[in-house]
């Protein structure tokens, strides 16, 4: 194992107890990219408005040294490597969003600290996960009544019906929900995993899985076309469903549901091709969005020029114009930082990412037993699907579906909801098994 | 469990790692050609931040180039209409087109060391230079050939058969493209479309210019066809339909068939040949296909396989039926036959130099397309400049200097046929290849082969 995942001497998935020197020197850079990119564009623009941007950097920089030093005190030995990440994923986001527009800037950086009082939160409350385990039923139920709300009182924005207004903020049910599904479906596999591991029938010498096996499947697919046909959500349902097929190959092994999987996952994306427009139309401006450039097509060809137009080292932040992206603080924040930091500033997103994906998947194999393991590799699942989808759907790989890019994209419920996923992994971390 | 959770987060890195690499794709090889893209709305904004570039003839005669003196950077173009289609524009309100969309990249320094010296200009806040466009056109040749035209609706293209080099690509009606902003409304509703460049952009039947094609299609499906004579009646029924000629040519050969245009005899050579062979022949001439001059061509169209039953085959033959082609197109041909066959790629850009005066690049003579052997354009050859010496073309003549050509007269169903000719010069060793069209104008021996003549005729006064 150590010849594939490399670790560095000090680099232990748990540092000493009440040392975190390798999180505190990480924070530090983290915090000297943050006002970096905050004094740019104070430099660019002074004024008072911008006097706002400098507070809220300087206060979220030292809010996340705050939690560290809490951390310190409390003795918490969860992963030292996710935090610094996110807090640079959070600082691009946080610096974008007052370039491009600071009412979403302020709005974030209210987020951002309501998010990151989350993570304490969770990083106290839920210490140890596994009594999650055993309310799985009750909190299945509870995702699924708020995924069928916005479907009667839901407002529809971006194209999808998933929205619950409450005046002063909206709330995306399925952004926390999705947290839910990887608890449930974590429990729910932990305890059969080794009756779906085996067939229960077979048939000309292949073992074919029994109605119990492959119900829940059909089930998940259910759900995600839910999500897909009467919340309009596309990225959502693929999420969804994705994190879903991630999670049983974890636990099973078995190419067949996989494969099973994607079979359903064909079909549904053939039907929904030919029942609904709004598929039709994502399909075709993926295949050419050219002809479409004045309708339908406008947003993506935008969202190509920014990243056409930025150079291996981008035009410098404040300097382009992605302005002309529609939803550029939103889904295709994207391809504004592509623009302005170039390949390499998209490329270190993206690799930044990797890294977490690299480190959810350490804990998951030290995690202390098979809920956990199973709860951290379907977490890190969900957010590196996440990533992928939205990053995938603004360069035009794959047809466009509207999900926010985790940490970066403004957006209370994906702000929150990944810090509690933040938080989750952090503390199976803390739990590890130091004897692996 | 552990292996399938290795296996897992492999495959989301490397999912991961699949964007960095298609993300570098779009960055590195597809970057620079979004960047420049008409819509992409920052070319306007770079535009009040650069000293765009200037575009010269191949004279060193300023064509465009952007007056700083007001409060605004304005685009004035010395030659007006002249060089309005071939140039296009740069307009906040109605977008980028012609000459000036496509060489952007030079123009606004986007390209090769300008672009890291602009973005060193731009850090340190100083003026950002683009780099200078240098044409093959001769802008006295464009401007007579403008004023042959005479207001008719038209176009003209000449050149250089040995290199590709484009002299003249002149359309008629134009517009002055130093008032685009006042005269947008009417351009765009006008019903002689004085936007478009009939040059390349047209289409028109091509008449009796296309028996070169035939002919060339004929004698290599058939290299006897040379010598055998054809019989003509004054015409030709084909599929029960009766083809008309002009007149009864009687026993005439191949050559004597191109000098005085007759229908019946390339009607027959036409189906003879079959229409595999016919498309072929056409293919070769690259007449289905944009060259790639730096502005966009309308590829030639004609009817499918499906569509070419013998009545369609013998119209095609003699340029009319679903055949529609550009002048440029046609212009190529003559070309095709005045080089021996060797079709050269024809270009309009001759150097382009970076805000310092660097030579970024250089167009040389490229091949383009292996069109026929030396010998069937010998044979057309001699067809051709019969046509001018005692046939069609007489009027297409210049004094001390051998003419080949071949007139056309394209019916089409707005109303008087169009009046075409193509040809080159001189016919032993040709440096100039020529395409006149006049829309609705009547006989090309009469309207389109004079002005071909005079053109030519200043063109080789001046060296070329």
């Amino acid at each position: 194992m150590s010849g594939v995942f490399y670790a560095a001497p000090h680099s232990n998935i748990k540092g000493p107890a009440g040392s975190r020197t390798v999180e505190r020197n990480l924070l530090f850079l983290a915090a000297l990219y943050l006002l970096a990119g905050i004094m740019t564009l104070y430099l660019g623009e002074p004024g008072v408005r911008v006097v706002i941007t400098v507070a809220a950097g300087l206060t979220v920089a030292a809010v996340f040294l705050l939690i560290h030093f809490y951390w310190k005190v409390v003795g918490f030995r969860g992963d030292h490597y996710l935090l610094p990440v996110t807090a640079v994923l959070i600082s691009t986001g946080l610096v974008f969003l007052f370039r491009l527009d600071p009412y979403y800037g302020v709005r974030q950086f209210i987020w951002i600290l309501l998010g990151l009082g989350t993570l304490v939160f969770t990083s106290r409350v839920l210490l140890d996960i596994r009594f999650l385990g055993d309310y799985k039923y009750i909190y299945a139920l509870l995702g699924l009544i708020a995924l069928i709300l916005p479907i009667f009182f839901g407002k529809v924005q971006g194209g999808a019906k998933s929205w619950l207004d409450f005046g002063y903020f909206q709330l995306q049910p399925s952004e926390f929900v999705k947290i839910l599904l990887v608890l449930f479906l974590a429990s729910y596999l932990a305890e059969n995993r080794n009756v779906l591991a085996v067939g229960t029938r077979s048939l000309g010498g292949i073992s074919l899985p029994g109605l119990s096996e492959w119900a829940p499947l059909v089930v998940m697919w259910g759900i995600s076309l839910l999500l897909l046909v009467f919340q309009r959500d596309l990225g959502a349902a693929l999420i969804y469903f994705g994190t879903f097929l991630a999670i049983v190959y974890a636990a099973t092994a078995r190419i067949f549901y996989v494969l099973f999987g994607l079979g359903l996952f064909i079909a549904g994306a053939s039907a929904s091709y030919y029942l609904f427009d709004h598929v039709r139309a994502r399909v075709l401006i993926w295949l050419n969005p050219w002809p479409y450039i004045d309708n339908i097509g406008y947003q993506i060809t935008q969202s190509l020029f920014a990243i056409g137009s930025g150079g291996a080292l981008g035009v410098g932040l404040g300097q382009g114009y992605p302005g002309y992206i529609p939803l550029v603080h939103s889904d295709f924040i994207f391809p504004a930082i592509c623009e302005e930091l170039g390949l390499l500033g998209g490329a270190g997103i993206i690799i930044l990412f990797m890294i977490l994906i690299f480190r959810g998947v350490k804990i998951a194999l030290r995690a202390r037993d098979e809920f956990s393991a199973l709860v951290a590799i379907g977490l890190t699942s969900l957010l590196g699907l996440q990533a992928f989808i939205i990053i995938a759907g603004v360069t035009k790989l794959l047809p466009l579906t509207g999900v926010t890019l985790p940490y970066i994209s403004y957006g209370g419920s994906s702000l929150v909801a990944n810090f509690i996923l933040l938080g989750l992994l952090l503390n199976i971390s803390h739990e590890a098994d130091d004897s692996l | 469990m552990n292996q399938n959770i290795k296996k897992l987060g492999i495959l989301i890195i490397c999912l991961l790692a699949v964007l960095v690499f298609y993300l570098s794709y779009l960055n590195v090889v597809k970057g620079p050609v979004l960047a420049v893209n008409p819509h992409n709305r920052r070319l306007q904004e770079y535009e009040s931040q650069i000293r765009r570039g200037t575009i010269y003839d191949s004279n060193g005669i300023v064509l465009a180039a952007t007056d700083f003196s007001g409060e605004k950077n304005k685009r004035v173009y010395p030659r007006g209409r002249e060089t309005a289609h071939l140039l296009g524009y740069i307009s906040e309100r109605y977008g980028r087109d012609g000459l000036e969309s496509a060489c952007d990249r030079y123009l606004l320094g986007l390209e090769g060391a300008d672009r890291t010296r602009n973005y060193i200009n731009k850090l340190l806040g100083r003026e950002q230079l683009g780099g200078d466009i240098t044409l093959t056109i001769d802008s006295d040749l464009q401007g007579l050939a403008l004023n042959m035209l005479a207001g008719r609706r038209g176009a003209v293209v000449l050149l250089d058969p040995e290199t590709g080099a484009v002299r003249v690509l002149v359309s008629n009606p134009g517009y002055d493209p130093n008032k685009l902003g006042e005269i947008w409304p009417r351009l765009s509703q006008d019903e002689d479309a004085p936007l478009l460049n009939r040059a390349v952009q047209g289409a028109y039947p091509p008449g009796s210019t296309f028996k070169i094609v035939t002919a060339a299609g004929a004698l290599a499906a058939k290299p006897d066809a040379a010598r055998e004579t054809f019989n003509c009646r004054g015409f030709l029924e084909v599929d029960g339909y009766r083809l008309d000629d002009t007149a009864v040519h009687g026993r005439i050969d191949i050559k004597k068939a191109i000098a005085v245009s007759c229908n019946t005899t390339f009607a027959q050579l036409g189906l003879d040949q079959g229409a595999q062979n016919f498309v072929r022949t056409v293919k070769a001439f690259g007449i289905d296909r944009d060259p790639g001059i730096g502005i966009p061509v309308r590829p030639g169209s004609m009817a499918t396989p499906e569509a070419f039953i013998p009545t369609e085959l013998a119209a095609s033959a003699i340029g009319q039926g679903e055949l529609l082609v550009s002048p440029l197109h046609m212009a190529l041909a003559a070309a095709a036959i005045a080089n021996s066959g060797d079709l050269m790629n024809p270009y309009l850009i001759e150097t382009v130099k970076d805000s310092t005066g660097q030579v970024l690049r250089q167009e040389e003579a490229r091949h383009w397309l292996n069109v026929t052997t030396p010998q069937i354009c010998g044979i057309i050859k001699d067809g051709m400049v019969d046509a001018v010496r005692s046939g069609t073309a007489a009027a297409a003549r210049v004094a001390g200097v051998q003419v080949a050509g071949k007139t056309g007269s394209a019916q089409n169903p707005h109303g008087q046929a169009h009046a075409w000719f193509i040809g080159f010069a001189p016919a032993e060793r040709p440096r100039l290849a020529v395409a006149v069209l006049v829309e609705n104008a009547g006989s090309g021996g009469t309207v389109a082969a004079p002005i071909a003549g005079q053109l030519l005729s200043a063109a080789l006064n001046k060296g070329y």
